[in-house]
Order: structure tokens, then sequence, then C-alpha cells
């Protein structure tokens, strides 16, 4: 059912745009050229931080901080394969898809790990890159409670990810 | 994640170099191998979906969604002007789409139009910033996609499963700042 989904919606696309008298293959090629700019600017950061985590694994260290974390992630149902991916999720969206990736390299893209792994990734944003970024044309610099918030909301969605790819 | 970088190189490393010298350099550089195929797929997935993003802006699909979540948006952010309302809600439809890199410019325009001068947040930009990092998602298309390429034979099925997490972590967020209104009273008290 739900792999009728995005086909349905970009033929409705298609279809809305046509009949509105919009050119949509020139639209579309207007908006792939734009990806250009989006993959220059990230793929630094893909680099920087796939080189962390790949330093992170093979010293031991993503191991050691797994050990530590596994007993209280654990009570709340998370899995230590997971345990990355919720870590480096709050500071980078580019590194949560790189954790992902290995996800699905090592258990296979179909494995309830990829799966709850994907609804993490899904589910949540960089709190630390968003409150960079999105704050960069304001004055704010004091943010109270606002990430302690936003951190606990993602602590949630992943304990309900874990729960829910054992149902669904 | 300067300092998180920072300390996992040295620290990282600096265990290798007692523990696994040889392959330290290795482990680097499949690194940035593994960044390289991963900027490759990212691209091509960007690619399908800002093309299918701009046909959504030039059919003004986006303006017509927006006007839909205008009530969402004067519920939860309260009242602002019309040139912010239409940022937040270009932000907020990007954000459904499960576009997170598309929304960026329109989050931080704004934010920018939320923004009163002071220092501290006031709780219409915290209401704004905890929407935009619990990621409410009808379709998360970048994961999908993703996953497919792996050879993932049902892609789709997380669809139910993430709008499922991220209603709760944004109902959860939602209902926190509500509560915490108070604490936001610093930034508040120059509206």
């Amino acid at each position: 059912m739900s792999s009728y989904i995005i086909p349905s919606l970009i033929i409705a696309l298609v279809v809305y745009s046509f009949v509105k008298k919009k050119n949509a293959y020139n639209d579309f090629v207007f908006g792939a050229k734009t990806s250009f700019d989006l993959i220059l600017i990230s793929f630094p950061y893909i680099v920087a931080i796939f080189i962390a985590i790949e330093v992170f694994e093979a010293s031991g260290l993503s191991d050691y901080l797994a050990s530590l974390l596994k007993p209280a992630l654990n009570l709340v149902g998370i899995p230590s394969e997971l345990i990355p991916m919720v870590l480096i999720k709050p500071f980078s969206g580019c590194g949560s898809l790189a954790v992902l990736e290995n996800i699905f390299i090592n258990y296979g893209a179909d494995s309830y790990l990829a799966r709850a792994g994907s609804v993490i990734a899904g589910s949540s944003e960089a709190i630390f890159y968003v409150s960079a970024v999105y704050f960069s044309k304001t004055k704010v610099t004091k943010f109270g409670l606002a990430i302690p918030i936003a951190l606990f909301a993602n602590l949630i969605s992943a304990i309900v990810a874990c729960a829910i790819c054992k149902i669904i | 994640m300067n300092l998180i970088w920072i300390a996992i190189m040295i620290v990282g490393l600096g265990i290798m170099l007692f523990t696994n010298a040889s392959a330290a350099f290795a482990t680097i550089l499949s690194g940035s191998e593994k960044a390289i195929a991963l900027s490759l797929k990212l691209w091509s997935i960007y690619a399908i979906w800002l093309g299918l993003l701009k046909i959504v802006e030039e059919t003004g699909l986006d303006k017509k969604i927006a006007k839909c979540l205008s009530p969402i948006i004067n519920f939860l952010i309260g009242k602002t002007d019309d040139k912010t309302k239409n940022f937040i809600a270009i932000n907020m439809t990007s954000n459904l789409l499960g576009m997170g890199n598309a929304a960026t410019p329109s989050g931080i325009d704004g934010m920018a139009g939320l923004d009163k001068g002071s220092k501290y947040i006031t709780t219409a930009m915290a209401m704004f910033f905890i929407l935009n990092v619990t990621n409410l998602q009808l379709i998360p298309t970048t994961v999908i996609s993703l996953r497919a390429m792996h050879g993932s034979t049902n892609a789709n099925d997380i669809i139910l499963p993430t709008l499922i997490a991220s209603i709760s972590s944004t109902l959860t967020g939602i209902i926190l700042v509500k509560l915490c209104k108070k604490m936001f009273k610093k930034g508040d008290k120059n509206e």
C-alpha cells in the first residue's frame, strides 16, 4: 500500500502542473540544478564526519561509549547498535545519514536495526545545527530551555521509533 | 560539533597509535571514500526532490498549503506579519515533505522575522525551533530513497512508523514549550 504513495504523488503533481499550464520539465530541471549547491555545501561536512565516525569505531571508542550508555538506553528499549545514531543525530543530519548507511551495509536495509535507525533519522533533526544556523540572522544567544526540550523530544521519538518498529 | 570532532580525532587516533597504528591512515581514507559514496547517493536524491519541489513552487501549491497551515501557525507561533508567516509556512511544508535541507533558507528568514532584537529567545522562536527539530514528516523522502538504494524490498514501510515517532516528539515539544512559557519571559517582555 505504502509503495503507491510516492509515485502517485509525483503523477498528481505533474498532472496538476500541466493543468495549471506550467512547464513541469523546465521547472524540474531548474530545481535539480540547485542540488549542485546543496551537495557542495554539505560535502565537506560529510567527509569530516565520516572520517570521525570511522576513527570513532576503529579505535574502540564507540564500543566503550556504547557499553557506558548501554544500561540506560537499553532500559528504554534502544538497542546498543543504534546508540551512535542517537548520539550523533543532535549534532549533524549528514552524520546521522552516514551512521545510517553503515547500519544498512552491516545489517541489511530491511533488518529491524535498519528500520528503527531509519525512523530515528527521519523523525528528528540536528538540534545543535539548527540552533546555530536558523538563528544566524537574529541576536539570540540565550536559548533557555529550548535545547533541553528539543533533546528530550528527540529522545522520545527515538524510544517510540524502537518500540514501533517491533510492531509494524 | 567542533569540540567533539577534535576530541574524537585526538583521542581516537591517539588510541590507534598504540593499538593498531598501521590501520590508522587506512581508516581515515576509508572514511573519506564512504563520504564520497554517500554524497553521490545524496546528490541523486536531492536532484530528484529539489526538482519536484520546484514544480510544487511554480504551480503555487506551496502557497496553497501555506494558507491551510495558517491557522496552525497562528495557534502555535502566535501573531506575526504575513511575510514571516509565509516563510514559516514554506519551512513547515518542506519539513513535512522530508526536505530538511530545503527547509533551511525559509527557516533562517522565518526566525529572523520573529526576532525581537533581544539576546533571549522568545516563546514564538522556541516553538518554531522545536517544530523544526522534531521534524514532523509526512514522507521521509531522503531516508526512504537511501534505503531503496541499499536494496530494501519495501523502503516505504517506514512511513507510518516515522509519522508516529515524529508526531510523539512534536507533541512532546509543543506541550513542553507551552508549559514552560514562563521560562521564556525574558525574551517575551520586549514584545
